[in-house]
């Protein structure tokens, strides 16, 4: 009786998580007339894919998932990469004062971007990197890597010791041990950093709003704002936009999904 | 085995990256051109002919049209526009908070000397080219001419001709005529005015209303700094204790303080509501998507909330000043204007073949005679930064209950003032 208990509430809250995501659905296959007669809780007549694909072919959508997979999957491979580097010497390495350089790190990390928004446009465009994917993918992962930095130095920080002796022992040098035995180790963990970092930078609006202007260069969710006019917006044509825009980042979510569920349970049986 | 995927991942991602700058310099056989309107807009519609035209009149020459958001032209345009990645032409907002801050900074080009040889002034009426006009504080109605518009737009009274007629009603010409209506819906039952008061709309009622006891010289001290502002006088006063009246009343709904403008047009198009008073922008919409009624349109008794729709600029940084000129002589003929008024929207420029639709005829001959009479009022939230905010938060207490029509009104000349000084520094 009590575990049908527990069974039927999780039925319920998954329920609960599933409603906007079926009312985006519901809309994005209405006809805009539907909508502005029935509402948006209104079941359509049929199913009318005009919008999903007047989205697609107005904003080129192949070519904005395109920019995204290369910006968020750039920025999580180099970011996992800095990540590590740093972790090794602050965690394994322990640097003397490494307590304030991550100190730094979380504030650096805890900075609105808005205040960023204007010293990173200015560097951007003395350099002449205003306007290319380039410069997106360089402020994210040092983005990123901060966040990652913390996250595994003090995953490293609790390295079993004896694994580092027997390596030096073994006659390896401070690489050898890095890529030898640290990475292996700790493979589960970069797994989860690395899916993290690529959805959160997936998910990001506002600094590619400033810094990627040209359409040839602009990310997903920018590509949706392109449907929020001043004063109108075209509800059905959103949902469309909408649900194109979660499908990528949930199909990489079901892909990395073990590897999601091995770093999270990683280290919790010793 | 995954170990190596990755690293193959990896050369690739980043071998893409490296090539992916924009790399097309300045081309003087390319007019590179944004705007933000979507492509089944009047001037979507309008402007993709436009685009047309002007290739096949510059052979030769290519336009390199973006849609681009309006979020994004709102939050980047002063960075782009100082960047070498600026366009040539664009569309940008009018007044003082935008078109005349970028003027202001010395970012769009000075075009008071196009305006005189093509003679665009003359096309457009008195109350639309105040919005194209700033000076050096950046205040617009008068200085020098930064910017053209191809449209306006005005607030107006949206009526359910259908729910007027089951209850013997005429159209609601005057505002007595409005109130009686709206009397006679509330005893039928019915909650008559459809209204957002989470955006835009619930302000522009209020100012509606400030504004039939008002006249060019109010709104020219309110909106252009041009004498003493007080939000006590006749007209505030009447504004805002009509509008509290209304709610008494129950002509307004108290839920729709949490409403937004777009489920306030979807209440009105679905007919649950017969009264809304909302801009020309909802036309379009209104005319290709109802089908369950007849709907009719008035003016608003006396001066209206309304202006010049958006500009189109030349930033200071064009590399092709002549061409994005060119584009603007071609918006500006009959054709184009013709194509505009046809899809629904309000053309600036006067035209010899009247529209062949009745209700894009009623709304360009109400338009006209609003210019004709100068009674465009602009909107509320125009005269300081950050006013839309203040008065969304007041009018929703005011619809609330929270605070009574003399407290919404000091709120917003506590704020009015309090930032009046920062206005053209």
């Amino acid at each position: 009786m009590r575990r049908h208990a527990v069974l039927w509430s999780m039925i319920l809250l998954a329920a609960a998580m599933l409603v906007p995501f079926v009312i985006v659905a519901l809309n994005a296959v209405k006809t805009p007339v539907e909508y502005s007669t029935g509402g948006p809780l209104d079941l359509p007549d049929g199913v009318s894919l005009d919008g999903i694909i007047a989205f697609w072919e107005r904003v080129d959508f192949g070519e904005k998932l395109w920019n995204s997979v290369v910006i968020s999957g750039s920025v999580a491979v180099l970011a996992v990469v800095v990540s590590v580097f740093n972790a090794y010497a602050l965690g394994i390495g322990r640097v003397r004062g490494r307590l304030w350089i991550l100190v730094v790190f979380l504030i650096a990390n805890t900075l609105p971007q808005e205040a960023l928004v204007y010293p990173l446009y200015f560097l951007a465009n003395e350099v002449g990197l205003y306007d290319t994917k380039l410069a997106v993918i360089i402020i994210f992962t040092v983005i990123q890597a901060a966040f990652g930095t913390y996250l595994l130095t003090s995953t490293l920080g609790g390295f079993p010791r004896e694994l580092l002796e027997a390596a030096r022992i073994d006659g390896a040098n401070k690489w050898q041990t890095l890529v030898r035995i640290v990475v292996p180790i700790s493979r589960p963990t970069l797994g989860v950093l690395f899916v993290f970092f690529f959805i959160w930078t997936w998910n990001e609006f506002f600094l590619p709003l400033v810094l990627l202007i040209s359409n040839e260069n602009q990310t997903v969710p920018v590509a949706l704002g392109v449907l929020q006019g001043q004063r109108m917006m075209d509800a059905t044509m959103t949902s469309a936009s909408a649900l194109l825009g979660v499908i990528p980042a949930i199909v990489f979510f079901l892909i990395f999904q073990r590897a999601l569920t091995r770093g999270i349970t990683a280290g919790a049986v010793k | 085995m995954s170990k190596r995927l990755l690293a193959a991942a990896v050369a690739a991602v980043l071998a893409v990256a490296g090539c992916g700058g924009s790399e097309e310099a300045s081309d003087p056989n390319t007019l590179k051109l944004w705007h933000f309107e979507g492509p089944d807009s009047a001037m979507g519609v309008a402007w993709a002919e436009a685009i047309k035209q002007f290739e096949a009149s510059h052979p030769g020459v290519k336009v390199q049209f973006e849609e681009k958001g309006f979020e994004q032209i709102q939050k980047t345009a002063s960075m782009v526009l100082n960047s070498k990645d600026a366009p040539d032409i664009l569309e940008y907002t009018k007044g003082n908070a935008t078109a005349g801050l970028l003027s202001k900074q010395g970012l769009l080009t000075d075009i008071s000397d196009e305006v005189a040889k093509r003679g665009w002034d003359k096309k457009l009426g008195p109350g639309i080219e105040t919005t194209a006009k700033y000076d050096e504080r950046g205040v617009m109605g008068s200085g020098k001419w930064y910017g053209i518009p191809n449209y306006a737009e005005y607030v107006m009274v949206y009526y359910n001709k259908t729910m007027f007629d089951q209850q013997g009603l005429a159209e609601p010409k005057t505002l007595d005529e409005l109130t009686a209506a709206m009397t006679k819906f509330v005893a039928a039952g019915i909650t008559p005015l459809a209204l957002g008061g989470a955006e835009y709309p619930a302000q522009q009622i209020l100012y509606q209303l400030a504004l039939t006891k008002a006249d060019r010289d109010w709104v020219d001290r309110y909106q252009r700094y041009t004498g003493d502002v007080n939000f006590h006088d006749n007209a505030w006063v009447y504004g805002a204790e009509t509008f509290a009246k209304w709610l008494r009343e129950g002509y307004i709904s108290k839920d729709s303080a949490g409403v937004k403008a777009e489920d306030m047009g979807v209440a009105f198009m679905q007919g649950k509501h017969p009264i809304m008073i909302s801009g020309s922008w909802w036309y379009g919409r209104v005319q290709s998507q109802v089908k369950d009624f007849q709907w009719g349109s008035v003016p608003w008794p006396g001066m209206t909330a309304g202006s010049s729709g958006n500009m189109w600029v030349v930033p200071k940084g064009s590399k092709n000043k002549q061409l994005a000129y060119d584009f603007i002589e071609i918006t500006m003929t009959q054709p184009i204007q013709d194509k505009l008024r046809d899809a629904g929207g309000v053309a600036v420029a006067p035209s010899d073949t009247p529209a062949t639709d009745p209700a894009t005829l009623r709304l360009n001959e109400d338009f006209k005679e609003l210019s004709d009479d100068d009674r465009l009022a602009f909107y509320p939230d125009w005269p300081v930064p950050g006013f839309y905010d203040v008065q969304v938060s007041a009018v929703q207490k005011l619809i609330t209950g929270q605070a009574g029509p003399h407290e919404v009104l000091t709120e917003l000349s506590d704020y009015y003032k309090e930032n009046l000084a920062s206005v053209g520094k």
